[in-house]
This record gives structure tokens, sequence and C-alpha cells, in this order.
């Protein structure tokens, strides 16, 4: 599972949350495991049943102001009993002040508490929006990833099919390339993105020839960093009686971490260019969009004219009757 | 060769689905498939032409085949027609 120490968070964030460390460093021990956050409220009345300690705790102005109601002893013994849970950390929102007990039992029972500035609703989605791309879930995977007019084509197929010659047509062609034979994949609400596993740059490997650097030799309008993965295309060797869509009335999907997303098998055989291909499935992937569907569109206007000329035969044998 | 008349039983007529599974079919043989619908004569394995001969319910289309497996393919063709291609 994946997990991100306290310390390793705070040093990371302390600028952007505008965080400071209330309790002592040492209590900055544990590790963050998840991307939730909680705002304890019934838990601080005593009410444990479903008390998520394990995320994040925030106390806003409503916790605060219900922990400054209370009576000095019972304040403390409900403090204590919260803090007994092994909570990550802690975090009073608007720079609010806290009851001195609450400060010494975090202290006593190594819970690091954080003051930020930042308003509860504002530190939640900073907050969220950072736990959420720590935790995301990711994979990598062989194939090669592009921009084709805006739609973001993961091309893949068995090791030495050309995926890394048609990008490479591509690219010439004024589309940009992603990452060449390895993506890693992050998933983040319900959309793909991909981007290469390290920073190098955009290196290609050309059978025959080794290595290339795309940027450098069609220039940086030829290569971007990320790109959300809206299709696949899987390229396969011709097959002479595999089933092959003809017409595209229908979708083919794959799931990726989660998300499905269509998935095209493109046929290969020598003298077929790929790249205008892709790009033509990138056209009518955006076409699609646009609520176009050209499949549809003919096979309505054939099943119309079948209809019409059905209903005209029918008409013609009553009448010679 | 092999040539035989065929009317088309199915209700809906040569639509869309039928025509992919007529030209899925055809591919698989070595023989070359034509299909005759009046003055319009198309290949049988494309698509694009099985879709353009519009052929609806009630007419007659005569289908030729010409090659070493062109009995096994006019057979199966003629079997899907006789089936209504699994509709109405």
């Amino acid at each position: 599972m994946k997990k991100i120490s306290v310390k390793e968070f705070y040093e990371l964030k302390k600028k952007d949350l505008s965080l400071s460390l209330i309790t002592h460093p040492n209590t900055m021990q544990g590790n963050i495991t998840t991307s939730f956050l909680n705002r304890p409220g019934l838990a601080l009345t005593g009410y444990f049943d479903r008390f998520d300690y394990n995320r994040i705790q925030i106390f806003g102005e409503t916790e605060i102001s219900y922990l400054q109601s209370l009576e000095e002893e019972m304040l403390y013994n409900n403090i204590k009993e919260t803090l007994v849970y092994d909570i990550p950390a802690i975090i009073i929102t608007k720079g609010l002040s806290v009851p001195k007990q609450i400060e010494f039992l975090a202290n006593e029972m190594m819970i690091p508490i954080f003051s930020s500035r930042l308003s509860t609703d504002k530190l939640f989605n900073s907050l969220r929006i950072y736990l959420q791309s720590v935790f995301a879930e990711s994979k990598t995977i062989h194939g090669t990833l592009m921009d084709v007019f805006g739609v973001g084509i993961l091309l893949t197929g068995k090791s030495g099919i050309g995926k890394s010659e048609c990008a490479l047509e591509l690219v010439e062609r004024g589309q940009r390339l992603i990452t060449d034979d390895v993506v890693k994949i992050t998933s983040k609400d319900d959309i793909l993105v991909g981007c290469a596993t390290n920073n190098y740059g955009h290196f290609m490997e050309v059978r025959g020839i080794g290595l290339i650097d795309v940027a450098k030799m069609f220039g940086i309008q030829a290569v971007r960093m990320k790109k959300r993965i809206d299709v696949q295309i899987e390229l396969m060797p011709w097959k002479d009686n595999m089933d092959y869509e003809r017409i595209g009335l229908s979708d083919h999907s794959v799931d990726i971490l989660g998300n499905k997303i269509p998935i095209i098998y493109l046929p290969i055989s020598p003298g077929k260019n790929i790249a205008v291909i892709i790009e033509v499935v990138a056209m009518n992937h955006i076409s699609k969009l646009f609520g176009y569907d050209a499949a549809k569109e003919y096979t309505n206007k054939l099943q119309e004219e079948l209809t019409r000329k059905a209903k005209m035969r029918e008409k013609q044998i009553k009448e010679k009757k | 060769m092999v040539r035989k008349t065929i009317r088309i039983v199915n209700k809906l007529g040569m639509h869309a689905r039928p025509a992919t599974m007529i030209v899925k079919a055809a591919t698989k043989y070595r023989s070359e498939f034509r299909i005759i619908k009046s003055d319009m004569e198309i290949n049988g394995k494309s698509i694009m032409g099985v879709m353009t001969l519009a052929a609806e319910f009630g007419s007659e289309l005569e289908l030729v085949a010409d090659g070493v497996d062109e009995k096994f393919l006019i057979q199966e063709i003629i079997e899907m027609f006789l089936n209504k291609f699994g509709e109405e």
C-alpha cells in the first residue's frame, strides 16, 4: 500500500498549505496512508463507532468552538479518548488557537498538530488534490503515447510491430510524442493520464539506427510531457481470418485501472500508411464527441431506404392483385 | 462458377448487420464472390458494395461464386439468407 510519512508531507506542503507545527517535532513519526480526510465532529463528543482515525483529522471552527464550550475535565477526557487512536496528523484551520490541554495531550501521545492559515474549505480542497495525486493508482505498460489532434492515442502491440516508426511518422506529420516504449498511466478522477517514467527527455529507439532524441531532431513542438489517454490502438499483424471491425457500429473497450476507454484493433500489412489511419481514428473520435457518428449516419440512411423500398414493393403487389 | 438466385426473406432487408455477416463469411473463402441485383453488380467481399445494393425485403439477388471453394461459399451464404440472418 502507498504511504507518505508525515515528516515528508510537512516538508513538501508547509508552504502551499501554510502549515506550522504546534507540537514537538518528535511527534511527526507516523505515515499518511489514505487520500481521504476526516472532520472528527462526533468523535469529539465521544461517539467512536465510525471514527476514521487513519485519516488526517481537520479541526475547523465547528470543532474548536465545541471544544472551547466544554468544561475543563470533560474536554480533557474527550480529547484523551480521541487521541488514543493512531491518528496520523491533526490540522487546525484558519490559524485558530488550540486549547492548551490538547497540545499537551498530543505531545504526550505523539500525535502531530499543525496549524494552517487557510480556511477549512480551501485546505480541504488543496489537501485532497495533493493527496489524490500521491495516492492515485498507476501502472506502467509497454506502448507509445501520442497526442494526435489533441486526442491521446495509446499505441500498443508486440515489440517490433512498428510502434516507434509509426510514432515517428506521426511526429513528422505534426503530431506530438509524449513517450515511447514505456508509458506510466495514472488514474485520477476517472481520467487516465500518461507520461514517461523518467525525465531524461523524449528519446526513442528506432530499429537499425539506435537511440534518437525526438525533441532535438523535430523541435520542441513535437513533444509534450503528459496527456490524457482517450483511445487505445492495438497494432497487430494482418491475419486472413481475423474478425476485424468493418462498419464501426460496435464499440470495443478496454479496462485500464478501472477506467474504460475505446480500443481499436488495427491490422497492419506492408504498404499501409498507419500514421494516416491513426489520424483518422483521432478525427473520428472527435467527431463522435461532437455527436456525429459516420457509421450510424450511413446505416440509418440505408435502413430508411430499405423500409421505403419494401413498402413500395408491397404496394405494387397489392395493385397487381 | 456457381450461380444461385435468392429472395430476401427477413423483414428489415439487407441492412448493416446482415451485410457484415455476408462479407465476413465470404472473405473466409478464396473464391471470388459477386452479388447482382437487377443492373447492379458488386463484389460480395466489400462491405460498402453489399450495402450499396440496398436490397429490401422481398427483392431478388443473384449470387455468383467462382473459384476452388465456390460451392462451400455459396452454401454458407444461402444458409444465412434462409435463416433470415437470425432475424424475423
